[in-house]
């Protein structure tokens, strides 16, 4: 005992492992994790806050404040250096700390400790004690059977002419929490594969009638054939679909029709209905009729400098050095009508053409074309075919999913089986009590300030009680919370 | 539909006057016997020295048999009303903030009353009854034109995900507030000790087992909202502002559930814990009306 005791000094005296200890220590100390958590989730409130009005209302009433909450705008605490620092902490302090906890939980679930002593019994908040009619032997199995029903373990050693009995239920449902903190660190990871390998186009917009490439190496392309949508009386979309089809290489793979809530899937790209909106189909030829263009734009995406009710877009002719901008009929005419100047009407559409490269031309060149009227500009003959619309989608691949599915399961399951298969552990003593065969027991939950383990353990007591047909003796302490020294409240105050 | 969603409103309106009934009955319950007595003693020089004394006492058991029958009927009520809007509007019926507050009254209550039932207590009724009077008095407040049933706009269009995804969320709510009213209850007795109120022992396994009903179900909010956010926004998690504070809250009742196995902090801190978590929720539940992104619907905006 003295030479372990001069080892364990000689290992502390060790600065390396003293080091070592220190940090294995921290990361295994609950009331570290609970600073940790506690930090995290300060700065998941201040990243929160950010996405409302709040710090505004706060520069409001506390001008002072005004600089801080700019900064608080601008701050992406979910992408910041402390936020990134907080979670890697979290998680080795997972790491560190299943390692340590698992040996502990593995002995308590494969080799509990069977014997007790007097002192825990008489000392347990709540314990209970009987003189069983019956011999010591005859007891101890009744009890195990009894409690073996209500489907406990019981393992039984003798000590003297002592019987100690350790009853516990619900022993594997300690490995839960494994799988659950496993969860946490799974989702890290998830997200990690997810923003390392896959992508995500957020814009990804497809005129009616027109094919876009997916690009990121996929060699995919849509086209969208037809865009449906429907209105409610209040002017708010109903629903809006979009037919697409898929090309891989060059050859047709698959055709769907996609809503939000119904995405389309190929391989591990994921095409996400998102919006929509208005877009117009021009085709643009030289002078010597050769064409330049022949497809849609969107509207929308832009706004006319001088109104912004007006949509517009942008046509790129790089083969000629030319690009087209167009401005489309003012959305919303009741709006600020003095700053819809070009004041076009269906059909219509205003065009100035602009020249691209270092020999540009300052002279913007432009005019009113109708539906299906040719009008030359600066060289080129520009149609506008008809008006259609464009479909804005999400392209996104992210490798990651599988990985988050299988850490929400986990997650989830691990939860459910440690709080509702709580482990329930009873400890008891049988002594031989005189002449006539009987049996002393005295037993007690190891259920500290755990009120529910304690009525289960009455519960316990009772079907013992009707068992073996006498009355057990329950001895409760005073409410542990109740601090020494304080007294009812008087009852005349 | 019209006479259902009219029959549904009735029904909200019953709600009200039970928990309002319930309210009252469970603050008496709560607060027990108290009797006032005024004493006037005159002095021999002629003075009138008043005094005044208050007697407390156990609660009488029929206000607490009347507050349960009120508990009782406020459920059923809200139930009700809830089960005749889903009908009307052939969904769960949580695409405004009028149609999640009145199926958060019909689940707080419920799940209220069965905490009664199953822990034999009664005095937390006096601090949840409050919060479901609150949420009725919040109910009346909302314009008129949220009682309607609208159709869904195209990113709720997902029933099933919308049914599972709100109702853990309103399940996870409601527990969380029978959990705060265990924690006023702990803190009060912890320096009161006062000899009708439950043992502060039993308060916090209420706390406690209110949680562990109320944290997983976060957790599945979470992770649904997730599924859900996958097939409709293209991410499974997108930082959005209401995703965040739900993921606060959760962290909230993360450290609360560290804290219990940790010395010194079980119990009053414990305590404090789970009424900051309420809080959280609070500000979770009422971020429509002051986050932005992918959840600014709800009516409220």
């Amino acid at each position: 005992m003295a030479q372990a005791t001069l080892e364990k000094r000689g290992v502390r005296n060790n600065p390396l492992e003293t080091l070592v200890d220190r940090v294995w220590r921290f990361f295994c100390s609950v009331r570290a994790a609970v600073i940790e958590i506690a930090i995290l989730a300060v700065l998941v409130l201040i990243g929160t806050l950010r996405g409302s009005a709040v710090p505004r209302w706060i520069a409001d009433a506390i001008p002072i404040t005004g600089g801080l909450v700019d900064r608080w705008y601008a701050w992406d605490v979910f992408h910041s250096i402390p936020f990134m620092f907080i979670l890697a902490i979290l998680t080795i302090a997972i790491t560190v700390c299943t390692m340590n906890r698992a040996p502990g939980i593995w002995r308590t679930i494969n080799e509990p400790t069977i014997a007790t002593t007097r002192g825990f019994i008489r000392n347990a908040e709540v314990s209970a004690t009987a003189t069983l009619p019956e011999p010591i032997d005859r007891a101890v199995d009744d009890y195990s059977a009894t409690l073996k029903k209500k489907r406990y373990r019981v393992l039984a050693e003798q000590h003297g002419d002592s019987t100690h009995v350790y009853a516990d239920k619900n022993r594997w449902a300690k490995l839960a929490t494994f799988p659950f903190h496993l969860a946490l660190i799974l989702i890290l990871i998830g997200g990690i594969v997810g923003a390392r390998y896959g992508f995500r186009d957020k814009e990804f917009v497809i005129p009616e009638g027109s094919t876009r490439d997916v690009g990121h190496g996929t060699g995919l392309s849509v086209k969208l054939e037809q865009f449906n949508d429907s209105w409610r009386e209040d002017g708010i979309a109903a629903s809006y679909r979009s037919d697409l089809v898929l090309y891989e290489n060059g050859n047709e793979v698959k055709r769907e029709s996609i809503t939000v809530n119904n995405p389309m899937t190929y391989g591990s790209t994921t095409l996400y209905q998102t919006s929509f909106g208005q877009a117009a189909q021009f085709r643009v030829t030289d002078a010597e009729g050769r064409v330049l263009y022949d497809d849609s734009i969107e509207l929308g995406l832009y706004r006319a400098s001088a109104n912004p009710d007006a949509p517009a877009g942008v046509i790129d002719l790089p083969q000629v050095g030319m690009q087209i901008n167009v401005i489309a009929p003012d959305e919303d005419r009741p709006n600020a009508p003095f700053l819809d100047t070009l004041n076009l009407k269906s059909g219509q559409m205003y065009v100035q053409v602009r020249e691209t490269g270092p020999n540009a031309s300052s002279n913007l060149p432009d005019g009113v074309v109708v539906q299906g009227q040719p009008q030359e500009l600066n060289g080129i003959n520009i149609e506008f075919v008809r008006e259609s619309r464009f479909t804005l989608l999400q392209v996104a691949s992210n490798p990651g999913i599988p990985i988050f599915w299988t850490a929400a399961f986990l997650l989830v399951g691990g939860l459910v089986i440690t709080f509702y298969f709580p482990h329930r552990r009873i400890r008891a003593i049988f002594d031989e009590n005189g002449p006539e065969g009987a049996t002393q027991v005295a037993m007690a939950p190891l259920a500290k300030r755990d009120w529910s383990g304690q009525r289960d353990f009455r519960n316990a007591v009772t079907v013992l009680s009707g068992k073996f047909s006498t009355e057990f003796s329950i001895r409760e302490s005073t409410d542990p919370y109740t601090r020494p020294g304080d007294r009812p409240m008087p009852e005349t105050a | 539909m019209e006479g259902m969603v009219r029959l549904s409103f009735y029904l909200f309106a019953a709600t009200s006057v039970s928990v309002a009934a319930a309210w009252v009955s469970y603050v008496v319950y709560g607060v027990g016997f108290i009797r006032l007595r005024r004493t006037s003693l005159a002095t021999p020089a002629g003075m009138t020295v008043n005094s005044a004394s208050a007697e407390f006492g156990p609660p009488s058991a029929s206000a607490g048999r009347f507050a349960t029958m009120f508990g009782w009927f406020a459920a059923v009520f809200a139930g009700f009303a809830v089960l005749t809007r889903g009908i009307a509007s052939h969904r769960g019926p949580y695409s405004n903030m009028f149609e999640f507050s009145l199926a958060f009254v019909f689940v707080l209550t419920l799940a209220y009353m069965l905490f009664e039932r199953f822990y034999e207590v009664k005095q937390l009724g006096a601090i949840v009854m409050t919060i479901a009077l609150g949420m009725c008095l919040y109910l009346w407040s909302l314009p008129p034109r949220m009682r309607e049933v609208d159709a869904l706009n195209p990113a709720l269009q997902n029933r099933p995900l919308m049914t599972v995804h709100v109702s853990a969320a309103i399940i996870a709510y409601a527990t969380f507030a029978v959990s705060f009213a265990a924690a006023i209850l702990f803190l009060i007795q912890l320096r009161k000790n006062v000899s009708w109120l439950p043992s502060a022992d039993m308060l916090d396994d209420i706390g406690y087992r209110a949680v562990t009903i109320g944290f997983p179900m976060l957790a599945l909010v979470l992770i649904l909202g997730s599924v859900w956010a996958h097939q409709a926004w293209g991410a499974y998690w997108s930082w959005d502002p209401k995703e965040t504070a739900a993921l606060f809250t959760w962290l909230v009742y993360g450290v609360y559930l560290h804290t219990r196995s940790l010395r010194g902090w079980r119990g009053q801190r414990s305590a404090i814990i789970l009424i900051i978590g309420f809080i959280a929720v609070g500000f979770t539940y009422y971020g429509n009306y002051f986050f932005g992104g992918l959840h600014a619907y709800g009516g409220v905006n």
